[in-house]
């Protein structure tokens, strides 16, 4: 009698812990962060590599991201190289830069084209008034100030696209406004994580990836078993207990989020956002946030930039000319808005 | 004919598999403990930016690289918190250990801000 009573319970206990035992997904995922890269930390997870496999190929992605990090980086000089900073303290004269320049910034170009001007690579005269005041607020908090309403429309006369001439033959580019200034702020991020994606494919064979560059979030592949990978959509108010808003499920599929509540500085107790609208010349202010999914990563972050500096109506008539990609436009009065094919993404809702 | 009793005493090797099944229970919810859960998870944001988000189910300890000096964070047994930190006036270090959404840990001078986050363990990444 002792002994069937033990045996059941026995039974019980081995039957509610094996119940409970999910797939052993997290076994075997391997992960690294590098903090030296693009301003933000960059992050990257794989399943199905061995330590070994995996210590490799991370130190030749985190190389191949430095090198992007030195030639797109418009605020300082590298010995030897000529970058984007290089190009803008030469306007007014061509500058012989590597490929991946010239890749860039005609990428840069079209997507100008694309979104109608509202991605704009040449917009760097105004954007640095925005950068240096909100540099100067976070360093002095009570002294932050706005820009100087005359020196916007003054550096607005030097952001024409056409400005910048770019001559593959001699491999130069050129700002031929020795005014105009690049700022690839809003594509660089998105262009590299498709760079990234695209090594980690195809040089290193890696098929269970999710790159994750200062929220440029690339799955390249899906998890072990075809599971998709699950990405939470941020909740911009970052005070509260509750993380994301929603949660969607991605394979080979980029998610990118431009919002309001990272970047930003605040004077007489107003925000004010990094993300600046070419018409007005002031932070744009329609949305807290909108997320783009779509396969490339690069059009997800130029048209998160694009649909952050637009209302919702234009966005979604913007959005149609690009069939792959589907947003949620997070709205100021706490709705959210999805565009046609993204519920088919989400997988939980808050 | 009789009906025959089967032996139900205990035997050595009964007590043998009765060991060998308590030991293949415990091994296992050992190993569900070291999987991330759908609990709680400690959001770090320095100057507003998040920097990491961590589950707080699992064993941690972090170096937060904050504006003008660092923090070390630890996560043990389910609570996270500031262990050093080289600020002036370490109130982020004497700050309790916090464990539940909504609680949080600052330290001003260093711009850091960690926050215990309700829904954030069950994610592969954010944006």
């Amino acid at each position: 009698m002792h002994k069937r009573i033990a045996c059941v319970l026995l039974s019980l206990a081995l039957a509610m812990s094996v119940v409970g035992c999910v797939p052993f997904s997290a076994c075997g995922k391997r992960e690294a962060t590098y903090f030296d890269v693009f301003d933000t930390t960059a992050q990257i997870t794989a399943y199905g590599v061995s330590a070994a496999e995996f210590s490799r190929g991370e130190q030749r992605l985190h190389a191949l991201l430095q090198e992007y990090h030195r030639l797109y980086d418009i605020y300082h000089a590298y010995e030897g190289v000529a970058n984007l900073y290089t190009v803008n303290a030469a306007a007014g004269t061509p500058v012989a830069v590597d490929d991946k320049i010239l890749d860039l910034l005609e990428y840069g170009l079209a997507m100008e084209k694309r979104t109608a001007g509202r991605v704009n690579i040449v917009f760097g005269a105004v954007l640095a008034l925005w950068h240096d005041c909100r540099a100067a607020a976070l360093e002095n908090p009570d002294a932050a100030s706005l820009p100087d309403p005359a020196a916007l429309t003054a550096a607005a006369a030097h952001t024409d696209p056409a400005a910048l001439v770019i001559d593959r033959q001699a491999g130069t580019v050129c700002l031929t406004d020795p005014d105009a200034r690049l700022d690839v702020g809003a594509i660089a991020k998105g262009y590299v994580t498709e760079r990234a994606a695209a090594f980690v494919a195809q040089e290193l064979g890696w098929s269970h990836v999710l790159l994750n560059i200062g929220g440029n979030v690339r799955a390249v592949g899906a998890k072990p078993g075809d599971a998709p990978f699950t990405i939470g959509i941020q909740n911009p108010d970052t005070d509260s207990a509750v993380a994301y808003l929603l949660t969607v499920g991605v394979a080979d599929k980029a998610v990118v989020t431009s919002g309001d509540y990272e970047r930003y500085y605040t004077v007489a107790g107003q925000r004010y956002a990094h993300i600046i609208d070419v018409d007005t010349l002031y932070p744009a202010a329609h949305l807290r946030a909108v997320s783009v999914i779509c396969a490339d990563s690069g059009l997800a972050d130029a048209l998160s930039t694009a649909l952050f500096t637009l209302p919702v109506e234009q966005g979604l008539q913007l959005l149609a000319a690009f069939p792959d990609a589907a947003a949620v436009f997070l709205l100021p009065d706490g709705s959210r808005q999805y565009s046609p094919g993204f519920a088919n993404y989400v997988l939980s809702e808050t | 004919m009789p009906h025959q009793q089967s032996d139900t005493r205990w035997r050595p090797a009964d007590a043998v598999l009765a060991a060998g099944v308590i030991v293949a229970a415990l091994a296992i919810w050992a190993c569900l403990l070291w999987l991330p859960g759908r609990g709680a998870a400690v959001r770090v944001t320095v100057d507003g930016t998040v920097v990491a988000t961590l589950p707080l189910n699992r064993d941690a300890t972090l170096t937060i690289p904050g504006t003008d000096g660092e923090n070390t964070l630890v996560i043990a047994g389910g609570a996270a918190q500031i262990t050093a930190a080289d600020c002036p006036d370490h109130i982020c270090v004497r700050h309790r250990a916090v464990s539940r959404p909504g609680q949080s840990i600052i330290c001003l001078p260093h711009r850091v801000v960690v926050t215990v986050v309700s829904n954030a363990a069950d994610v592969d990444g954010e944006v």
